[in-house]
């Protein structure tokens, strides 16, 4: 005789409504931006299923995109050639000795939006959000959003509330990166209109080994609120080593000739909106600053 | 660097070459390259910068890597024939190995993927070491060995010139162009190795001299960029004035120094039948032309547009040593009518 099975098990329905992943990213605002997906960011909060799909049930086969990728790929790879054949970087020698200011990131249509991804601490289970879109007239960047640090409810979370735009890695054909070679300059430029709030400027250089990749430069930007517009000037030798927030205590100078990414973070714990209005991010050559690194190389406490 | 460590350090470099020097067993010669690479790894990490130990990390993997295709070729080779020395290397297989470690060593196309990245990470002196001292050693065992297949030696060579020169076209770090243009004349000196293997030791002396001259201007100017070059007429207006001269020596241009090692391969080359080939290397010397005018163009041949011409720095009297770059850039330039003299004596 065959007992009726008794499941142990609670329904599946009933788990999914707690654990649900798609949870904390609904929002009523529209996606402007491309957010980071929760598998980008590489952080699996506690209690989520894992992905574990295996590597060849992931990919998703389209002849036609395989195609544009194709030519696109092969059209990077004949400008590189070209590039080649005028001069560093695609321009003429003289160009590049006579460089004094470089405009790197200049937000003029909503092509220059895809070059850069937020994130905000919805990926741990916080509440914060952050948009961006284009400013008036199509001149500048609006990055907007609302600061929460109430700290996600599972259990090992003390802190939270920070908000972040960051470029995305400059890429050659075939996926391959690019780095910016900033080593004729020595200031960063930046034309900023914010709210009073002082956010974070982080430049990641290219690094080697694993345990490193999480090393960022940063320094400080105090914003000034009201309509004027702020130029701001950091020189390169401001910028101190952290790592995943902390700063470290063998500090040594940013290598200009491989940065790939730069991004502004806010972390004030001033729970509230904020925005921040970017005219463009360049570079720029000061030859009054003479200065290596601000900061001290030496050891201060040497053992003997 | 503690001055004990240094000396130490310093010490051992020495010995390994010299231990490689003297070495007519495979293991001794192995063990001297093993410690002449151990030795410089400290000297390579010695700032603790992240871009200096990645330098330090891939020296080591490639050294590493070839010493030990050395061990396994001479081992084969003492499996098969039964004995160790360096000169009766007589089969094929373990000649071949050896050649392609040996060129994985030195830096040779398409070998040379190391060589740019890693002299990048380094400072000027340090750089300066691995592009000269480091490769006295991988030479002296590859001027010993009868090397069996002739045209790997020539497709080494030829790929050299062809990747230094390509390579270094659009560079301007000035470590990276150096370090192309050690891979150039490195393929040069390889060209020429089972013909006149006398050549190709003049080649490596007169390109010592002429990349030391290049480094200690450049750390005389202290600049590692083409762009901060610009201002070394108002530091160190004599040496603003000699550099184009060592540069067009390391073209390989009449009538400087570095002339001659060109002229006495394109000789040799075209005396072994091989005028195509010959051909070829001479074009591909242009390109490495091309970089080093372009230094010198930026260095010598062009004034920065916003300095006033009654607003100099300072001109301090400096506290390097110039006296070594004094002796080598007058070799650099002046030594190309000596050379029956240098042939005679190399040839002895």
């Amino acid at each position: 005789m065959s007992l009726p099975k008794i499941s142990r098990v609670p329904a599946s329905r009933l788990l999914s409504a707690v654990h649900d992943p798609r949870w904390p990213l609904r929002s009523a605002a529209p996606l402007a931006v491309p957010k980071r997906a929760l598998t980008q960011s590489g952080y699996r909060r506690p209690g989520q299923p894992r992905e574990d799909k295996p590597p060849w049930q992931r990919i998703k086969f389209d002849f036609s995109k395989g195609l544009e990728g194709i030519t696109k790929h092969f059209k990077l790879l004949r400008q590189e050639f070209s590039d080649r054949l005028v001069g560093p970087e695609g321009k003429p020698i003289i160009e590049h000795m006579l460089e004094q200011n470089r405009v790197i990131w200049e937000f003029r249509g909503p092509d220059s939006l895809q070059e850069w991804t937020l994130s905000s601490d919805r990926e741990i289970g916080g509440q914060s959000e952050i948009h961006l879109k284009l400013g008036k007239n199509n001149e500048t960047c609006f990055l907007y959003g609302t600061l929460q640090s109430a700290p996600p409810r599972d259990g090992e979370t003390r802190y939270s509330g920070y908000c972040s735009m960051r470029s995305k890695q400059p890429l050659v054909s075939f996926d391959r990166k690019k780095h910016h070679d900033w080593s004729s300059f020595n200031t960063l430029h930046l034309r900023i209109r914010g709210d009073g709030r002082p956010w974070m400027v982080n430049i990641a250089a290219e690094s080697y080994f694993t345990h490193q990749k999480d090393d960022l430069y940063s320094y400080f930007l105090y914003t000034r609120g009201g309509p004027y517009w702020q130029d701001v000037k950091i020189p390169f030798s401001k910028f101190f080593l952290t790592h995943r927030g902390r700063i470290q205590d063998n500090q040594h100078p940013l290598w200009l000739d491989k940065v790939n990414t730069i991004g502004f973070t806010l972390g004030d714990k001033a729970d509230g909106p904020f925005q921040l209005e970017i005219d463009f991010i360049g570079v720029c050559k000061d030859y009054a600053h003479t200065e290596d690194f601000a900061y001290e190389v030496y050891k201060r406490n040497p053992e003997v | 660097m503690n001055p004990y460590i240094l000396t130490i350090l310093l010490f051992a470099m020495g010995l390994g070459t010299t231990i490689t020097f003297a070495s007519s067993h495979w293991l001794l010669a192995w063990m001297g390259l093993e410690i002449n690479t151990l030795a410089i790894l400290p000297l390579m990490c010695q700032s603790h910068h992240p871009r200096a130990v990645e330098a330090t990390i891939k020296y080591f993997l490639t050294q590493a890597t070839a010493a030990a295709m050395l061990l396994f070729a001479s081992i084969t080779n003492a499996w098969i024939t039964g004995q160790w020395n360096l000169e009766f290397m007589s089969y094929s297989l373990p000649t071949t190995l050896v050649t392609v470690a040996l060129a994985l060593k030195i830096g040779l196309a398409p070998l040379h993927a190391w060589m740019p990245e890693v002299l990048q990470g380094l400072d000027l002196t340090t750089g300066l070491i691995l592009s000269t001292w480091q490769k006295l050693a991988p030479f002296c065992l590859l001027l010993q060995i009868n090397p069996s297949n002739t045209s790997l030696l020539l497709i080494l060579g030829l790929a050299s010139t062809l990747v230094g020169g390509w390579g270094g076209l659009n560079q301007n770090q000035l470590r990276k162009i150096l370090a192309y243009s050690s891979i150039a004349h490195l393929g040069w000196m390889i060209l020429v190795l089972q013909f006149f293997p006398s050549l190709t030791l003049l080649t490596l002396l007169m390109y010592f001299v002429m990349t030391f001259s290049l480094f200690i201007s450049f750390k005389v100017n202290n600049s590692t960029t083409i762009n901060s070059l610009s201002m070394s007429w108002s530091k160190a207006p004599i040496i603003s004035s000699m550099v184009p001269f060592i540069l067009l020596s390391l073209g390989g241009l009449p009538p400087l120094s570095g002339f001659m090692p060109k002229w006495l391969i394109l000789q040799e080359l075209t005396k072994q039948s091989l005028a195509p080939l010959a051909t070829l290397a001479a074009l591909s010397a242009l390109l490495s032309l091309y970089f080093y005018l372009r230094i010198s163009y930026a260095m010598t041949l062009t004034m920065t547009p916003n300095i006033l011409l009654n607003a100099l720095p300072w001109r301090l009297p400096s506290n390097q040593h110039t006296l070594p770059l004094a002796i080598t850039t007058s070799l650099t330039i002046c030594l190309l009518p000596l050379t029956p003299a240098i042939i005679t004596l190399l040839t002895l």
